[in-house]
């Protein structure tokens, strides 16, 4: 009796796995059948975009960059150079060094001859660790402003980073980006086109490993050399390019990349900042204005993502660095969505409380989790005999086959829409990667994100921990920000 | 059941190929389609540049003579050129545009049911600066799309025509308007002919549309009227508007500013105006703003002092000088070397320290 009981849970079980997979495939296409009308429009714009009249515009809105640094000694003075020399009428650079225990400010010092200044630096949002000093360069003293304080972690860096913007925009960058020259302007172009309304621009974050750069430019574009990080770059199309543009069309964007992202100053200064306390910053500040702008305008805002042109970042190229990152992200997703749970399914959120972070709970929290269980629950049925081999082989298939061609979709999109890659060597690894994804990827990373959500609910201080970069073009040795609980 | 599950692999891995076949053909087509075009447009391209090269003067009847497909090929680059060219070539290559048909089809693509070909309608005739497009491009204005009204304004900023001034205001004075800064932008490219009908707009009920005008009135160095603008600062009823009308005082740079703007000063007014009150003190340039800046250097709100610390910065010597007072006044009186500076000399330390870089730059690149 007990044994038939137990039999028909996992029949049912695997069966209910079975139509979560469904859903969850059936969900990124839609998502991607929005981003692709999205790419339509924008490319049959772009003739009438009017990008060189915005940069030629007196009135062109300036923007203040935020670079928060850590240990990034090696690669900072050609990050700075690019992003002093991006196609944008009037901009700063505040390049924050966050305690680095390596040269990082040096190069800066030697390179850019700074000098100090006794900047008086506001709290208009509030930050814990001590600025010991600011300085500008010598040569540019509006445009590039370098400062130094103590080891507070990456949200802190860009509070005092948000502290001494002068410019009604800002745009977070991480310091191992790579902008493409016009990046700027097309992120802050939305702000001119609807100055009242859009409150936050995410831009579109690409893979540089194996990329070509040359002076700071990414100029010419290649797929990796390792197949994981290959991997990688079709996550990324699936998830970020086309994803967060679905749900930019969709009006449920809630998560802007730390990487690359501009926000109004006066906005972020009204909800306080960046907190802190949650590793996954960047989206946590998204989902925060989207409470206090439902509040207090509901719903006249925009919170948009452009999907050309990109910032250029380097992917975690070892199991060991992943494994951290997937962890870290989960656990960001876990720490928001606990954080802002009373926004779930709270009509008085809209579209973002009813649809977006409802989304993210059963489709982005929960897919490790079941997707663990699938692969520990349908060897199970198996034995007990609650489920035969015709079945669990055809589970099997159609759902990783269903993953496979939501992959090979996202690739048909990027081939029409943006043709990044335009070698066919680059364009078949694309497609092997697609079909390698299922063979081992999603299985570890489903048990490092479901540790990562653990972590989240043991509360244990997160440690960010450091990344060996390869570097652009050369080996390049740096740590990757050091964020909460670092001591 | 099973069969369920068989026949859904076998349309998934059917779906699967086909998706893989697609990203070839698109890729196959895309290249055959660039080869044809990089083809076509060459010899297009090279008379483009070589027209350019001559100022306009020669090469006209050859470009007019192109065969269409060819054209077709070419026009995204001589569209480029268009918006880049000034003077002689400028006018050669819009004639040679003229003389191909390019406005007539463009006016005609004005009533196109696709917002896409109204838009791009628009812009040609934006960059062809053609005059007598101006009511229909006025006309889009109201259109239901607004990425078209986007690029109809753009296009009459393009042209210049002052005539444009009140349907560009008007189009602010919508549900959904067309961006402010763009109107802005527009409103000053019709020139200083337009300064009667942008003063006369200070009094319109739509707080948008007050502030637009502000902000194109400074852009145009529109001196004569002050007054009004001043009226703005004084009474509005919204601090974006009055904020709006101090910038404005500041670019103007006319005595008749200071009164007002130190009015705006008043401790019991909103923290936004009285830091873009001291900001425009600054811009404006006359000394006599001084000691109102000095006094505001200790204010508790950090964009006022912030403001007029770098007010008194630009105000050249004078407001040197009062910085240096306010932080050798602070030094001799410090208890000790550890002891911080008070608000006043913080900022005025601050300043003191950028005009300083500043000088040191303008010396360098003197040199």
């Amino acid at each position: 009796m007990i044994e038939e009981l137990v039999r028909d849970a996992l029949r049912w079980t695997d069966l209910a796995i079975f139509v979560y997979f469904l859903a969850l495939n059936s969900s990124y296409l839609v998502l991607m059948a929005m981003a692709g009308l999205e790419f339509g429009k924008h490319l049959r714009r772009i003739p009438f975009a009017g990008s060189d009249d915005m940069f030629r515009s007196p009135l062109t809105l300036p923007v203040s960059v935020i670079v928060p640094a850590y240990n990034e000694g090696a690669s900072i003075v050609a990050v700075v150079q690019a992003m002093t020399a991006l196609r944008y009428p009037r901009y700063e650079v505040v390049v924050v060094d966050d305690g680095s225990s390596d040269d990082t400010f040096e190069q800066l010092r030697k390179h850019f001859d700074l000098v100090p200044v006794p900047r008086v630096v506001p709290a208009e949002v509030p930050y814990r660790s001590q600025v010991l000093s600011v300085h500008v360069a010598r040569d540019n003293p509006q445009t590039l402003t370098v400062v130094r304080k103590t080891n507070g972690g990456k949200a802190d860096a860009l509070n005092v980073g948000i502290n001494l913007s002068r410019h009604p925009l800002v745009c977070m960058v991480d310091a191992d980006s790579v902008l493409d020259p016009d990046a700027l302007l097309s992120v802050a172009k939305p702000f001119g086109d609807d100055p009242l309304r859009v409150a936050a621009c995410g831009g579109v974050v690409r893979i540089a490993n194996g990329c070509k750069v040359v002076g700071g430019r990414v100029v010419d574009v290649r797929m990796p050399r390792q197949w994981l990080v290959r991997i990688q770059v079709v996550e990324y199309l699936r998830a970020f390019l086309m994803g967060r543009t679905g749900w930019s069309r969709l009006g449920g964007l809630v998560v802007i990349s730390g990487a690359f992202g501009v926000f109004r100053r006066d906005l972020v200064v009204e909800v306080g900042g960046m907190d802190p306390e949650t590793i996954g910053e960047d989206a946590e500040l998204v989902v925060r204005l989207h409470h206090h702008l439902r509040r207090t305008r509901r719903s006249d805002y925009r919170v948009i993502f452009v999907a050309e042109p990109v910032s250029w970042s380097e992917a975690p190229a070892s199991l060991r660095v992943l494994g951290r990152q997937r962890r870290r992200w989960h656990r960001g997703i876990a720490e928001i969505l606990g954080k802002h749970r009373r926004m779930i399914f709270n009509p008085r959120y809209g579209r973002i409380g009813l649809v977006a972070l409802p989304y993210y709970v059963l489709f982005e929290l929960l897919a490790p989790v079941v997707e663990l269980a699938a692969i520990v629950l349908l060897p199970l049925g198996l034995w007990v005999g609650a489920v035969d081999v015709a079945f669990a082989w055809r589970f099997v298939l159609v759902a990783y086959g269903y993953g496979l061609l939501v992959s090979l979709v996202s690739l048909f999109i990027e081939e029409v829409s943006f043709h990044r890659y335009p070698r066919w060597s680059d364009m078949a690894r694309g497609v092997v990667a697609a079909v390698l994804e299922n063979f081992g990827y999603r299985q570890i990373l489903a048990v490092w994100q479901v540790a990562g959500v653990l972590g989240a609910v043991r509360g244990r201080k997160a440690v960010w921990g450091a990344m060996q970069r390869q570097g652009f073009g050369g080996e390049v040795d740096s740590t990757e920000m050091v964020g909460v609980g670092r001591s | 059941m099973l069969w369920v599950f068989t026949v859904v692999i076998a349309v998934l891995a059917g779906i699967v190929a086909v998706t893989a076949l697609a990203i070839v053909t698109v890729r196959l087509v895309r290249r055959r389609r660039q080869r044809r075009t990089a083809r076509l447009a060459a010899q297009p391209r090279r008379a483009l540049l070589a027209f350019v090269a001559e100022n306009g003067e020669e090469g006209g009847d050859e470009l007019v003579a192109v065969p269409e497909d060819a054209w077709r090929a070419a026009e995204p680059h001589a569209l480029a050129l268009l918006g880049k060219l000034r003077g002689e070539a400028h006018l050669g290559l819009v004639s040679v545009f003229l003389r191909r048909g390019a406005a007539r089809t463009a006016l005609g693509q004005l009533s196109s049911r696709s917002p896409v070909r109204r838009a791009r309608a628009a812009q040609v005739l934006g960059d062809l600066e053609l005059r007598r497009a101006v009511p229909e491009l006025c006309r889009l204005l109201t259109d239901r799309h607004a990425e078209v009204r986007v690029v109809a304004v753009r296009a009459l900023g393009r042209i210049g025509d002052p005539a444009a001034a009140w349907r560009i205001i008007a189009a602010l004075d919508r549900p959904d308007p067309v961006p402010s800064l763009l109107a802005t932008h527009t409103l000053v490219q019709l020139g200083p002919e337009a300064e009667v009908t942008l003063s006369a707009a200070l009094d319109h009920p739509q707080a948008r549309v007050r502030a637009v005008c502000l902000d194109a009135l400074g852009l145009l160095g529109a001196a004569g009227s002050v007054h009004r603008i001043a009226r703005v600062l004084r009474d509005d009823a919204y601090l974006d508007v009055r904020v709006a009308a101090a910038n404005t005082l500041g670019k103007l740079g006319t005595r008749s500013a200071l009164e007002p703007l130190t009015q705006a000063l008043r401790g019991s007014r909103p923290a936004a105006l009285r830091a873009a009150a001291a900001r425009a003190l600054g811009d404006l340039g006359a000394p006599a703003a001084v000691p109102t800046l000095r006094d505001l250097l200790g204010d508790e709100v950090f964009q006022v002092a912030h403001e007029a610390a770098h007010a008194l910065r630009r105000l050249g010597p004078a407001g040197l000088e009062a910085l240096r007072e306010v932080v050798e006044v602070e030094t001799g009186t410090r208890s000790g070397a550890h002891a911080g500076f008070s608000t006043a000399a913080s900022h005025a330390r601050e300043a003191l320290a950028l005009a300083e870089v500043l000088q040191g730059e303008r010396v360098g690149a003197a040199a």
